[in-house]
């Protein structure tokens, strides 16, 4: 029989967790005294997340903690609109369809534009800004800002040079100050995309004021002082962030738009799942993130927490490197199509959280298609190929996989097995994030995993991210001068029929190329305690701290 | 004087040491295993050992699921009588691949202590042998120990994984990295019993007769030196089990799916907390009985090699004496 003190109290492992974790960040959060806690509580949204953001400046890094939190700071010139999620009550999600009636195309709505215009032959768009809204700093918004944001870009040459690049930004010239409240950007050739990729999650508008404020001769773009600080004109401001422990953001009273329900936010760095997982069950937070496929699965039976699946742009493949034999030989590539057991995977070491990639893009993009996929499992289609490609006794090769993805161990062990039923030797290779992100960037190993989606959901972004042949995410080394072609035309004609039909003759191609190993749609999982409410999905799979109130 | 007198003579002296003339093999083996079975805690050591080494060398001839192919649609099942240990997330069955984990880990683990000590132990004995004895030999002996030194500055566990991460992952790395981190302990050990040794009248005599280094080592200091390089070797294997467990667990250790322990747990642990404890418990019962037979091992030669230990009445020898006494 267990010995307890008279007058003590039995205390869990998990009350323990629970009542230790939520003091512990309310007491890091200054202001918050005894008799408020309870109220404070209830306004104060707390997330564990594997890591803080390693920059708080979308041109040093976009690391997770980073596009989590960067959006909750900044505001952008427009957004999508959004609907309900067809499949997830409750659950709104941006509204991707094409629009010919609405200026750009797309049902966008305006953020800190208040109207913008899209000229007919899409070589040039001008954005009428609000007037009154201020930054966290107290500075009002005016066209200068736009124009110190795309002149950065140019200057800082970080993840802004993609982002002018994809826009059609020739260079710093190509963005004019109209007048105080208007801005224009002009292009050299048409670009369909121009007015979506202005609100893409990397075109956060700085307080220039505040920024110029902040440089030295020696840092002209303030970029150390955006690393730990924020200057935007978003719904919160940066209370505090210390690496390796947490961000406090508060609910600016000043921002022109709806004000958050949440007036705090802790986003508390807790880099074990499993603890993650405890605090989520226990309550202590209200969001958890990067939980792996069986820690979601357990919390079926919880009763304060729960998942929230979203159909989602993340996509999980293994890149076939083209410039390795015999990944040279398309024969090849597509035998190794078909000996990955993507329906085991999913119902197995992904626990039903995702769904089997069939198209070379996120599947509910514009102009996706899945007709031309062909690659469920079949052994025995896919010894005919390698023989056909001249090895039927197989070869051998190495598989680089991510260790801080849980999952990709186990994936890769399966596609192993199956790979040796085709005389295929497999070695698998096991990196460190750090050194596999690097392999990865460089091309330098034969098959390797990719986990990663297309912000922007534009066909012809998509495909050009990753299969346009100078493309510097084309981890594949692909090289296919007609899809090039393709891609070329459905990035520089708004005629959208011509467009989806560039982008689906793109797509035949490429299943027939198979430059990866199609394996799942992971989709987007928000753990989340039972009386968080508003998610909205957003194709950069972020959280967005504004959207989420207690119900 | 013969030349072959010096080693003739080194014969007589060892063998007079060695118990007034028996010098047969067989008697101390027999005086060994009867110490042993005085100490059953001993004893289990030997036991636990050698069964697991079967274990590792007789599973690929046992009716076993393969321990490196994945089964898809035996994602973690719990152990049942098809898995009597269950399976991992990516459907190896978990009792083969406990069963065929010796065969990495003890392999490793023999491997880097046995070139560990080897070369440990012939620096170590040169260096007490040369130390301070002036000239190039001399000063070549004084460097080597330093050198130790700084080797034996950093931590074991970081050094190793720095040695892994530079010659790559594998067997053949974590064999080196084992090794290279023990390689001052037996230079050490070594020196300090070569220090002793080497002012011993026998090696004086054997010096004035003319014996050379190679024969003061090979004949004099490393046989007297071998009870506690033994000793250590034991309780090295165990720290090498555990040092390769170890270095898998954090992904810098072999390859997956190589059936290795410390991998195992690495790759089960993450379920223990949504209740599949399996994948993680069961190598982690098995590296703990490992470590905790070769520490017996250990244990057991250092006490044998110790004349007051070895001499010393066994548990149940007192309590037959105690029971004599009070009938």
């Amino acid at each position: 029989m267990p010995h307890t003190l008279p007058g003590a109290h039995a205390v869990s492992r998990r009350s323990l967790l629970k009542y230790g974790a939520a003091a512990g960040a309310f007491a890091a959060a200054p202001g918050f005294s005894g008799s408020a806690f309870a109220q404070a509580r209830a306004k104060t949204l707390v997330i564990a997340a594997p890591a803080t953001p390693l920059s708080l400046d979308v041109e040093n890094s976009l690391s997770l903690g980073t596009i989590d939190t960067v959006a909750a700071f900044y505001d952008y010139l427009i957004a999508f609109n959004t609907l309900p999620d067809p499949a997830v009550p409750g659950v709104m999600r941006e509204d991707l369809a094409a629009n010919p009636s609405l200026p750009g195309g797309y049902n966008l709505k305006g953020k800190l534009a208040e109207s913008w215009e899209f000229a007919p032959d899409g070589k040039s768009a001008r954005f009428t800004l609000r007037k009154g809204v201020l930054s966290n700093w107290g500075n009002e918004l005016t066209a200068e800002d736009v124009k110190y944001t795309f002149d950065r870009k140019f200057e800082v040459k970080g993840a802004g040079s993609f982002m002018t690049f994809v826009m059609g930004l020739p260079n710093k010239d190509a963005v004019k100050v109209e007048s105080k409240y208007v801005v224009s950007f002009t292009l050299e050739k048409p670009n369909p995309i121009l007015m979506i990729v202005s609100g893409h999650l990397a075109n956060p508008i700085f307080d220039s004021v505040k920024c110029k404020q902040m440089s030295t001769p020696d840092d002209p773009w303030a970029r150390k002082f955006l690393d730990t600080n924020v200057a935007g004109f978003g719904p919160y401001a940066l209370k505090s962030i210390t690496r390796g422990q947490q961000l406090v953001a508060a609910a600016r009273p000043e921002y022109y738009g709806e004000k958050p329900y949440f007036e705090t936010v802790i986003f508390r760095e807790v880099p074990a799942s499993a603890t993650r997982l405890q605090l989520l069950q226990g309550g202590a937070v209200d969001i958890a993130q990067a939980l792996s496929p069986t820690e979601m699965k357990s919390l079926a039976g919880s009763a304060g927490a729960t998942v929230t699946s979203i159909k989602a742009s993340q996509m999980l493949w293994v890149e076939l490197n083209t410039a390795f034999k015999p990944l040279d030989n398309a024969k090849v590539r597509q035998a190794l199509n078909f000996a990955m057991p993507k329906d085991e995977v999913i119902s197995t070491i992904l626990q039903g959280f995702g769904t089997k990639m069939t198209a070379f893009m996120p599947d509910f993009y514009p102009g996706a298609t899945s007709k031309f996929y062909a690659y469920d499992f079949n052994i025995a289609k896919a010894k005919a190929l390698l023989a056909e490609a001249g090895f039927p006794n197989g070869f051998s090769t190495t598989l680089t996989y991510n260790a801080g993805n849980p999952t990709e161990e186990p994936i890769a062990i399966m596609y192993q097995t199956a790979l040796k039923q085709i005389g295929v030797t497999v070695e698998l290779k096991k990196l460190p994030a750090g050194t596999f992100f690097n392999a990865l960037t460089t091309r330098s190993e034969p098959m390797i995993f990719n986990l990663d989606a297309p912000w922007t959901p534009d066909p012809g972004f998509a495909l050009n991210l990753y299969f346009y042949s100078k493309s510097f995410v084309n981890f594949s080394n692909y090289v296919n001068a007609d899809v090039d072609a393709l891609i070329v035309e459905s990035l520089s004609t708004l005629d959208e029929p011509k467009r989806m039909t560039a982008v689906t003759k793109a797509q035949q191609i490429l299943a027939d190329d198979a430059p990866w190993t199609l394996i799942a749609n992971p989709g987007f999982h928000l753990s989340h305690g039972k009386d968080i409410g508003g998610i909205v999905y957003y194709t950069s799979n972020r959280l967005n701290f504004q959207d989420y109130k207690r119900v | 004087m013969s030349d072959t007198e010096p080693a003739a003579a080194g014969r007589s002296f060892e063998a007079n040491r060695a118990g007034g003339g028996d010098i047969s093999a067989a008697a101390p083996a027999r005086e060994f295993c009867a110490f042993l079975r005085e100490r059953p805690s001993f004893l289990a050591g030997y036991v636990i050992i050698l069964a697991v080494a079967a274990t590792g060398l007789l599973a690929p001839l046992l009716p076993l699921h393969s321990p490196v192919d994945a089964d898809a649609k035996a994602y973690l099942i719990a152990p049942d009588w098809s898995h009597p240990m269950g399976t991992d997330s990516a459907g190896l069955d978990i009792f083969s691949r406990v069963l065929h984990a010796p065969r990495v880990d003890l392999a490793i683990a023999l491997v880097s202590t046995l070139w560990a000590a080897l070369i440990g132990g012939a620096l170590g004995a040169y260096v007490g042998l040369r130390e301070g004895a002036g000239g190039v030999r001399g000063v070549l002996a004084t460097l080597l120990v330093r050198v130790a030194d700084v080797v034996q500055a950093f931590p074991v566990f970081a050094l190793a994984l720095v040695l892994v991460a530079v010659l790559g992952q594998g067997v053949t790395s974590i064999i080196i990295a084992i090794g290279v981190v023990n390689v001052p302990i037996y230079l050490r050990l070594m020196r300090g019993e070569a220090l002793i040794i080497r002012n011993q009248g026998y090696v004086e005599a054997a010096r004035i007769a003319g014996a050379g280094d190679a024969y003061l080592l090979t004949r004099h200091v490393v046989p007297n030196a071998a009870a506690p390089i033994l000793a250590q070797m034991s309780i090295n294997t165990g720290v090498a089990v555990l040092l390769a467990a170890s270095l898998s667990f954090i992904g810098a250790g072999v390859r997956a799916p190589t059936p290795e322990w410390g991998s195992m747990i690495a790759m089960g642990f993450q379920n223990v907390v949504t209740g599949q404890w399996w994948p993680s418990i069961f190598p982690g019962l098995a590296l703990a009985l490992t470590v905790f037979g070769l520490g017996r091992i250990g244990a057991s030669i250092l006490a044998w090699s110790n004349p007051r230990e070895r001499a010393r009445p066994s548990r149940r020898a007192w309590k037959a004496f105690a029971g004599a006494r009070s009938r």
